[in-house]
């Protein structure tokens, strides 16, 4: 087992959007991490039963985290983004959680796969302790704490009211007038 | 500097409740995933977004305060939100430039 007491920092950071795309046959989304310069909406397409049209870009960054004692890399691909709940639902599990560690200073961060999610879980416990760790690492843990857990956590998508900590709808003077499911 | 020192120095109005504390540096920038990458605990983060969405990622990269510049209006929601974390929302008056030249002046760019 390492020794290494590691220092995580951001590596290969790739600033791009991801692109969300919904089905209007079966109201499914997906999402995926684009580098094009010019973003667009709107353009549809048939895949099989599907019909996908992009519905959102949400400006956004794709990072590793390297150690900078030991040099070990840590891939993050799978990560779509960072969610705030807004603890929307009182019996979801990350809602009972967050509620936990506000006691105890500690401000919740879910991190989002891409969509739709697979069979498998793509964040292990040890990548979300070492993605919790590179945050705490940046900050002053005197006075609070971060704790990044899976969204495998959210009861259920399709009325979770989260949001993402993404650069989208940022140019809008007004606040929405009514939060919306994500998706 | 502390956050409360420095708002009477270059006349920022205070909208959140916050705890003072100390300010090392600062970082401009109008994107959340810019901030993401590169502020640093105890930054001043300098910005014209006023959505709501900035507070989380201030919260999750320690900033010691945001201050939205040129005068704009901040929605109440993302004053609130601040005051949950202790985030010092700020107001100036003055456009990007003009501030980031005062804080300058005070040494919080060395």
């Amino acid at each position: 087992m390492s020794e290494c007491r590691h220092q995580w920092n951001m590596t290969n950071v790739r600033f791009g959007f991801v692109a969300f795309e919904k089905c209007f046959h079966c109201s499914g989304v997906r999402t995926f991490f684009s580098k094009e310069e010019s973003p667009h909406l709107g353009e549809a397409y048939r895949e099989e039963e599907h019909f996908w049209s992009r519905v959102e870009n949400a400006q956004s960054l794709r990072f590793d985290l390297v150690c900078s004692e030991c040099g070990r890399v840590e891939d993050y691909t799978e990560l779509m983004g960072l969610l705030h709940c807004t603890g929307c639902l009182p019996e979801c599990e990350v809602e009972i959680l967050q509620q936990k560690l506000e006691k105890e200073k500690t401000w919740l961060v879910v991190a989002f796969g891409h969509l739709p999610p697979g069979s498998d879980e793509p964040f292990s416990p040890e990548k979300m302790k070492i993605l919790t760790d590179h945050f705490n690492q940046r900050r002053d843990t005197s006075r609070s704490r971060i704790r990044v857990v899976s969204f495998s956590l959210i009861k259920d998508f399709t009325v979770c009211k989260g949001e993402f900590i993404h650069d989208v709808g940022m140019l809008s003077q007004e606040p929405p007038a009514e939060r919306k499911p994500l998706f | 500097m502390t956050i409360n020192e420095l708002v009477g120095s270059v006349g920022l109005k205070p909208l959140s409740t916050f705890e003072d504390r100390d300010i090392s540096g600062v970082f401009v920038s109008d994107m959340v995933s810019d901030v993401m990458a590169g502020a640093k605990s105890g930054n001043l983060w300098l910005t014209i977004q006023t959505h709501k969405s900035v507070i989380p990622a201030a919260n999750l990269v320690d900033v010691s305060a945001v201050i939205i510049t040129g005068g704009k209006e901040i929605p109440q929601e993302t004053v609130e939100l601040a005051s949950k974390y202790s985030i010092a929302v700020l107001s100036s008056e003055l456009p990007t430039f003009e501030l980031v030249g005062k804080l300058y002046e005070l040494g919080l760019g060395k």
